[in-house]
């Protein structure tokens, strides 16, 4: 190869690339919202939807009938106004005139009975949230269309939550799915909200187009970044506007770049460390002990939960009072202080001294690895908090799905596990729930403290808001002193938001960029 | 060489059902997947509805032999996560997947070849040095933390590649939107680059080493002093003669290593959001969507099975003293 050749492929080699980078450097245009986020999208069937990202980009493509302001107000959407009958069975619901689904196709009361009737159907075995969390916690029957613009949604028995969940459903048109098998549902979707999905990628990037109000930007383009640092460094790249999941070591990288910001708020996760009080559970080392309400109670001041969130969450947490998300909690509760001179003094007084090792009792304490922020690390510290008035520990950490989970589901982890469960800002009584009742699959502490679940009947026949709040602050006094949870914090959300636009991250995990505005 | 072809090919049907009752088993042996597909505060009956529809009330091995009989006519089944045909999922991604292993393979022999050449030419000089330590420490460094150092050097501070995602070119190609892939190329190359070159330098410092080592044997060799001794030039002896021999190993190599590559990646594809089989794949292990999993296991395997068929017909091409079937030499 001569001297000459090789010129002639140096030259072919600059050409390339000063075409390739020519024509690859694009900017954003002043149109475009980018988000990056961690997981894939698996569908857009309205069924089959469970995961937060998921239901996120669906909720700019499918109208609801209702929706929850960042607040937890209950807002008006595709319909106007809401009745609920007397026996309290029967939700009415009234749509706003001139309302069409992305093909142009009207939708009217018909197409919103159809929705509700075809998520329930057990012939298209939806597994999604819709029908496994929602229709299932409002004993859904069935809808009818009453007329063009009235929809009647009928339910098991009165259901004072029913009205938030029902939020959650995708309203979609009769013809357009009936057109439409499983399969092309699941990748067409035909919505009835602002945006229409424009094109999928699948493992890379969803992009929706808007139709109409609301909403400031022409297209949102949603980007699959699983590698938190890969999101963050796009993000400083000046590539994408907003990221979420936002890695506790990597705030300071962000706020430092000038280029974007991170935003935390308090999520409406309730993290916390529970007793498991079933009978199974009592016989284990430790279980014994924490039957006792008092050892609960001791064990209370013996964490040191804003220590824990500063060094491991680089925030200063909302602390726990018990499971209701703030504001709607009991205003009167105060947090636990750490006070282990306390924990140590309720301990002896319950009749668990050290013994002559030091020791007070040995328990178990299980965990889940990689579900939630610095988990962890987090159980670590918990544990020698504890050990430090006393306890012997034995850490459990276990992989999340298939390890964790499966003991989950059937409420056997324990005696001491870790758990993060969602909950919201629109009820008390939905954060609430998670105890319905004795046996439900979310008591996952076998809590059967009657001073709380006779109540459920009281708070049912309560006739003005005045008489519910004052049972539900009765309840939870009695699951502030004696329940079967350690109360630590409300899990932070952290996200990445360019400085390039106008954005506010709400605390319920849902990602809405209607409001999104370029600076 | 028919013959043989077609006993290899009926051995591979084995070799298929053998990884996908492995695979099969390596799933189960993760816990029921049922609680995957079922929302937080699912109730018990909830769950159970959902372990029904979804098949995984079933014993073991009637699943493992519905998959199978589904198999044989075809039948990957649905993906429990998407909801659409499994190896329809597992085909869309493969043309990321090729696009990114056959730029970093590409990568790794145009560079690997004259690197090779010159370490064996100029063996026990510094460039001999230079170049085997940096054949060392390409094989050593992780290719994630080279892809994040990529990331953080060239489209964080230089911002001059892009830091992650895929512009497709052979998925268009393939579907005959020949203008769509043809301007797509330029930003394909472009999201390739960083990637290419994080997964292509373990293969290229490998290859150099060979290529080097393989050379200096070759170039001991009476043909190659005979060629000297007639006066040929020595670019002429290095390539028409010696290279053409020294060649034979890394051949074997490559034809294997793209198989390995095709499902081997999936740290540098997650790190690059990169939509390739790989990152597909770990994600469905993850959920235990089971039959995405085996789509992708049985397309894998059947890539694999064929790159090793063609590799040792070509290499018996390459190479007359080898045999085909019965071993070799």
């Amino acid at each position: 190869m001569n001297l000459r050749t090789l010129r002639a492929l140096a030259r072919v080699a600059g050409l390339l690339g000063a075409i390739v980078m020519g024509t690859a450097c694009a900017e954003r245009s002043e149109d475009t919202i980018v988000v990056g986020f961690s997981a894939d999208i698996t569908t857009f069937e309205p069924g089959m939807i469970s995961s937060r990202d998921n239901s996120n980009i669906a909720d700019h493509i499918f109208g609801h009938l209702f929706s929850l302001s960042p607040d937890g107000e209950h807002t008006p959407d595709l319909a106007h106004t809401l009745e609920i009958s007397e026996d309290g069975t029967a939700y009415v619901y009234t749509l706003r005139e001139g309302l069409t689904c992305h093909d142009g196709e009207p939708l009217t009361a018909e197409d919103v009975a159809y929705t509700f009737n075809r998520i329930a159907d057990p012939e298209n075995r939806f597994t999604g949230n819709a029908p496994g969390f929602v229709f299932t916690s409002i004993g859904f029957q069935d809808a009818e269309a009453l007329d063009d613009l009235r929809v009647q949604i009928n339910i098991a028995r009165k259901n004072p939550i029913a009205f938030g969940l029902i939020t959650e459903i995708d309203i979609h048109c009769k013809d357009s799915y009936e057109r439409m098998t499983l399969d092309e549902a699941a990748s067409n979707p035909i919505g009835s909200g602002p945006y229409r999905l424009a094109s999928w990628t699948r493992g890379s990037e969803v992009v929706l187009e808007k139709v109409r109000e609301p909403g400031n930007f022409q297209r949102i383009v949603w980007r699959v970044i699983p590698e938190a640092s890969t999101r963050t460094a796009e993000l400083i790249a000046g590539n994408v506007d907003i990221i979420t999941n936002v890695v506790p070591e990597q705030i300071e990288a962000i706020n430092a770049s000038g280029r974007a910001e991170v935003q935390v708020v308090s999520g409406t996760r309730r993290m916390y460390v529970g007793f498991n009080l079933s009978e199974a559970h009592s016989q284990m080392p430790g279980g014994e002990a924490i039957q006792d309400a008092r050892v609960r109670r001791a064990l209370q001041y013996a964490v040191d939960v804003p220590t824990i969130c500063r060094q491991l969450l680089s925030v200063e947490c909302e602390r726990a009072t018990g499971p209701v998300n703030p504001p709607n909690g009991n205003s009167s509760l105060t947090p636990y202080p750490y006070d282990p001179a306390t924990a140590e003094r309720l301990l002896d007084e319950a009749g668990w001294a050290r013994g002559s090792d030091g020791t007070r009792f040995a328990i178990r304490f299980q965990a889940g690895q990689g579900r939630y922020v610095n988990d962890v690390n987090i159980v670590l510290a918990v544990s020698q908090y504890l050990e430090d008035v006393g306890l012997d520990v034995e850490v459990d950490i276990m992989e999340w799905a298939s390890v964790y989970t499966p003991l989950l589901r059937e409420r056997s982890m324990g005696p001491l596990f870790f758990l993060g469960t969602g909950g919201g800002l629109w009820s008390p009584i939905y954060d609430m729930t998670d105890m319905a009742d004795v046996a439900s699959g979310t008591n996952y502490t076998h809590w059967d403290d009657d001073r709380w679940f006779s109540r459920w009947a009281d708070v049912a026949e309560a006739e003005t808001p005045e008489q519910t709040r004052s049972i539900l602050d009765e309840m939870l006094q009695v699951f502030y002193d004696d329940g079967p949870w350690l109360h630590m914090y409300f899990q932070p959300d952290f996200y990445g938001v360019s400085n390039r636009i106008e954005w506010s991250a709400r605390r319920d995990e849902r990602l809405h960029v209607f409001a999104a505005a370029l600076k | 060489m028919g013959s043989y072809v077609v006993r290899r090919l009926l051995q591979s049907v084995v070799v298929v059902i053998g990884v996908t009752l492995v695979t099969f088993l390596a799933l189960q042996a993760g816990g029921d997947p049922t609680y995957l597909f079922v929302s937080e505060r699912a109730s018990l009956e909830e769950i159970e509805a959902t372990r029904q529809a979804l098949g995984f009330d079933r014993p073991l091995h009637v699943q493992y032999l519905s998959f199978v009989g589904d198999l044989a006519r075809g039948d990957f089944g649905q993906s429990l996560s998407y909801r659409q045909p499994a190896m329809e999922i597992v085909l869309e991604a493969l043309p990321a997947t090729i696009e990114l292993t056959l730029f970093s393979m590409v990568i790794a022999l145009l560079l690997a070849i004259p690197l090779g050449i010159l370490a064996a030419i100029n063996r026990g000089t510094a460039w001999d040095g230079s170049i085997m330590t940096f054949s060392m420490l390409g094989q050593s460094i992780p290719n994630f933390w080279m892809g994040i150092m990529m990331i953080l050097f060239f489209g964080l501070y230089l911002r001059v590649l892009p830091i992650s995602g895929h512009v497709p070119f052979l998925a268009p190609m393939m579907a005959g939107d020949f203008g769509t892939a043809l301007s797509n190329l330029p930003r394909t190359i472009f999201h390739l680059i960083l990637p290419g070159i994080a997964v292509g330098t373990y293969s290229l410092a490998r290859n150099t080493r060979l290529i080097r080592s393989s050379l200096l044997e070759v170039l001991e060799q009476d043909y190659v002093r005979t060629a000297r001794s007639k006066g040929l030039p020595e670019r002429r002896v290095l390539i028409h003669h010696a290279l053409r021999n020294a060649w034979l190993p890394v051949v074997t190599i490559i034809g294997l290593e793209f198989g390995f590559l095709l499902g081997g990646v999936v740290v540098v594809e997650t790190v690059f959001s990169y939509p390739g089989i790989g990152r597909l794949l770990f994600a469905a292990i993850n959920q235990r969507d089971i039959p995405l999993v085996q789509a992708g296991v049985v397309l894998l395997a059947g890539i694999f099975i064929l790159l090793n068929l063609v590799v040792d017909l070509v290499y018996v091409r390459l190479d007359p003293r080898m045999k085909l079937a019965g071993g070799r030499g």
